[in-house]
């Protein structure tokens, strides 16, 4: 009786064991008053190489983009005048892109020129790290590198609340 | 014996279901191609769904989980 009672409970952690590896396999995501988590990437244009600490002191809004995406093509232009509306030593723009085909982030890139630089991130490391659950997905990092604000996908209404989020990060002091 | 089978038998779901992967969302250029929806033709979807209301006075389903960005 008490060997069968055993083997019934051995069961029952298989089964939460088994639940457990297929439900727990997400990475945690980065989130709002968390640290950035750093990176460095190859630039998109074939330039020097990327990386998020180079640009410690400075509001950072982080974009992460695909050619494939369409709200993310909307994005593109809208932040290149929203990043002119700053000084560039206050505020930047780093972009990574996600295609697997980077031939068509470059097109694209060609037809629409913007003055910041895009990483690229084929294997989706990057957005692997910081847990990405749509696109687009962006981050607004404080002078601290600190996450302040995750944006969730991108309509051209966005453009509003966004500046003024950038405008109190901008005015905030570094610690 | 018959342990043992059962053991097999329930085994077996377990590791074909292991060989489902997910799409992240970064990861979905290849579904994001408008081929790959399930209705390529929003028009001719819209028209389909249409008749079939009409005809069986109730709505189809609105399609499943697959194709398209899946952006915003």
């Amino acid at each position: 009786m008490s060997g069968r009672r055993f083997g019934s409970r051995r069961g029952a952690a298989a089964l939460v064991l088994a639940i457990g590896l297929f439900v727990g396999g997400a990475a945690p995501a980065a989130d709002v008053g968390q640290t950035a988590p750093e990176f460095k990437a190859l630039a998109l244009d074939g330039g020097k190489s990327i990386s998020l600490a180079a640009y410690r002191g400075k509001v950072v809004y982080l974009d992460f983009w695909a050619s494939w995406c369409p709200p993310c093509l909307t994005s593109l232009p809208l932040l290149e005048k929203l990043r002119k509306e700053f000084p560039s030593d206050q505020f930047q723009i780093l972009a990574v892109n996600v295609d697997q085909d980077t031939d068509k982030a470059r097109k694209f890139l060609e037809r629409t020129r913007v003055g910041y630089p895009s990483a690229t991130d084929p294997k989706g490391r990057i957005p692997e790290t910081y847990g990405i659950e749509t696109m687009p997905t962006s981050f607004l990092i404080d002078r601290n590198g600190v996450i302040r604000y995750v944006h969730h996908g991108f309509r051209k209404g966005d453009v509003g609340p966004l500046r003024e989020r950038i405008k109190e990060l901008v005015a905030a002091r570094k610690k | 014996m018959l342990r043992l089978a059962a053991s097999l038998l329930l085994a077996l779901p377990v590791l074909a279901a292991s060989g489902c992967a997910s799409v992240k969302p970064w990861e979905r250029d290849v579904l994001a191609r408008s081929d790959m929806a399930w209705e390529p033709d929003p028009l001719e979807a819209k028209r389909n769904t249409h008749i079939h209301y009409s005809k069986e006075a109730s709505l189809p389903g609105g399609g499943a989980g697959g194709g398209g960005c899946g952006c915003n």
